[in-house]
């Protein structure tokens, strides 16, 4: 059987508390950020059970009609939660936020909480790792070329921020500059327009140019050297670029 | 009518009611088969005491109507005689414990393993009270009849009064002797005991509301809850 891997005890129990009542025809809702691992949870655990979208009131009601087991996907947004009737069902729901906090109480007997990803580090790592190796599958990147450490996370949107952000490192590091000149002429061919544009589209080159050439000569005496412009000239556009 | 050759004593050893025959110091002289169940719950002093309270005035047999409340058991009158000086007699009044007005929805009602049902509970009040947690179960308890989406609700609920505590003792047993009647059935007793340091009595009302849809006796205290749930098969 496929396994939702977590190291976070939280969703052990979450885990522990779905397993078990497995058999039992309770009804059970997994309350929870965008991108948690909610329905990745609830279809490992219950692979087999019918899935049902809340946006759709009259398939959940079919649904509830047909199956004694039923997952309910984003149950915030059901509407008529209040008609509702699982006795005697088993029911798994997930949903983005409580809605009415009433109604959830009224209807189902197990109410847990499947923490963030900023709240559950080791998972993020896991997750990290993983996305790194589908990128670099899916970008024909070498993995040895970067150093999975040195990836930044971005876990604001959880899971899917997280899987941006590594695909466009992934990205970031294994073009080459001819890639980059075909990045550059499509954004330009769409964007081109006015009549400043030479100044205007020059930072694109210049901005990333001056940045990272700070972060690696460290003072501005030997980037002016490195990039064989004078130090004044220099000075003038990390002033213009507004770069710190 | 002459009814001394006829042996009493039987029929008070088998009385429902709790009766216990004290000495003039408070020590028991006799005490029947209900009585005898009602000292896992109340000490001989405090019932020593009730009786004093409630004795009548000179030689003979008075009842008064009083509430008395020891965890599971409720009294709604006593009795209190003595015929000398040695000897005082008490007797309570069992409230009847059967809630008649509820009809058994069988229906509703699922074989259940209830340590599943108990386990999963924990594990969601985990989630919210990492403190130390202490489980005593009978895991012989045989599967009964019980509406489990409710059930688990009102475990929830109960718990949740547990979670600011630092730690808790949850206790699951099968009572000996003790029935609870529903329609004209007697069904055995499961007793659920939580106990800890502290409690938040803050959703005791509802909680009481929701148990009162069931055929499920309880008690609150302090520091602690107890449900008596019946068996039933």
């Amino acid at each position: 059987m496929e396994q939702f891997y977590t190291k976070s005890e939280q969703v052990q129990n979450i885990i522990k508390g779905l397993s078990l009542t497995k058999t039992l025809f309770v009804s059970s809702i997994i309350l929870g950020e965008a991108h948690t691992g909610k329905k990745t949870l609830v279809r490992t655990l219950f692979p087999d059970t019918p899935v049902v979208s809340g946006s759709n009131l009259k398939e959940v009601k079919r649904a509830l009609e047909d199956h004694n087991e039923l997952i309910i996907t984003d149950f915030e947004k059901l509407t008529h939660q209040n008609g509702l009737k699982f006795d005697n069902k088993r029911i798994i729901a997930t949903a983005n936020h409580i809605g009415n906090q009433q109604i959830i109480d009224k209807l189902f007997a197990f109410i847990y909480t499947m923490p963030p990803l900023k709240d559950r580090i080791e998972d993020a790592y896991y997750l990290k790792s993983l996305f790194f190796h589908e990128a670099c599958t899916t970008l024909t990147a070498k993995e040895d070329s970067l150093k999975l450490d040195a990836l930044a996370m971005d876990l604001t949107s959880n899971a899917q921020s997280l899987k941006k952000s590594i695909y466009e490192q992934v990205v970031y590091h294994s073009m080459k500059s001819e890639e980059i000149e075909k990045v550059l002429y499509a954004y330009l061919l769409e964007h081109l327009q006015g009549n400043n544009a030479y100044k205007e589209y020059l930072a694109l080159y210049e901005k990333p140019l001056i940045k990272a050439g700070l972060q690696k000569f460290g003072s501005q005496l030997q980037l002016s050297q490195v990039l064989g412009i004078n130090r004044n000239t220099l000075r003038k556009k990390i002033y213009e670029y507004r770069i710190d | 009518m002459n009814t001394a050759s006829i042996d009493f004593k039987a029929f008070v050893e088998w009385d429902n009611s709790p009766f216990v025959l004290f000495n003039n110091h408070g020590k028991i002289l006799y005490l029947n088969n209900a009585a005898e169940l009602l000292f896992g719950h109340a000490t001989p002093k405090e019932i020593y005491n009730i009786a004093l309270l409630y004795a009548p005035q000179s030689f003979g047999y008075k009842t008064t109507a009083i509430d008395l409340n020891f965890d599971a058991f409720s009294f709604y009158a006593v009795t209190v005689g003595y015929e000398n000086e040695e000897q005082i007699a008490i007797r309570l009044y069992n409230k009847p414990r059967i809630k008649q007005n509820i009809p058994l929805q069988k229906e509703k009602l699922m074989a259940t393993d209830i340590n599943i049902l108990l386990e999963a509970n924990i594990a969601l009040f985990k989630i919210k009270n990492n403190n130390r947690l202490e489980l005593l179960t009978d895991q012989e308890i045989p599967s009964f009849k019980i509406d489990q989406n409710s059930f688990s609700k009102l475990l929830r609920k109960i718990l949740d009064t547990f979670v600011h505590s630092h730690s808790v003792f949850i206790e699951l047993k099968l009572l000996i002797g003790e029935h609870i009647v529903i329609g004209n059935k007697k069904e055995p007793i499961v007793q659920l005991k939580i106990d800890a340091d502290t409690r938040c009595s803050d959703t005791d009302e509802e909680i009481i509301a929701l148990i009162d849809t069931t055929h499920i006796a309880y008690s609150f205290k302090e520091h602690s809850i107890r449900l008596d749930i019946p068996l039933i098969q």
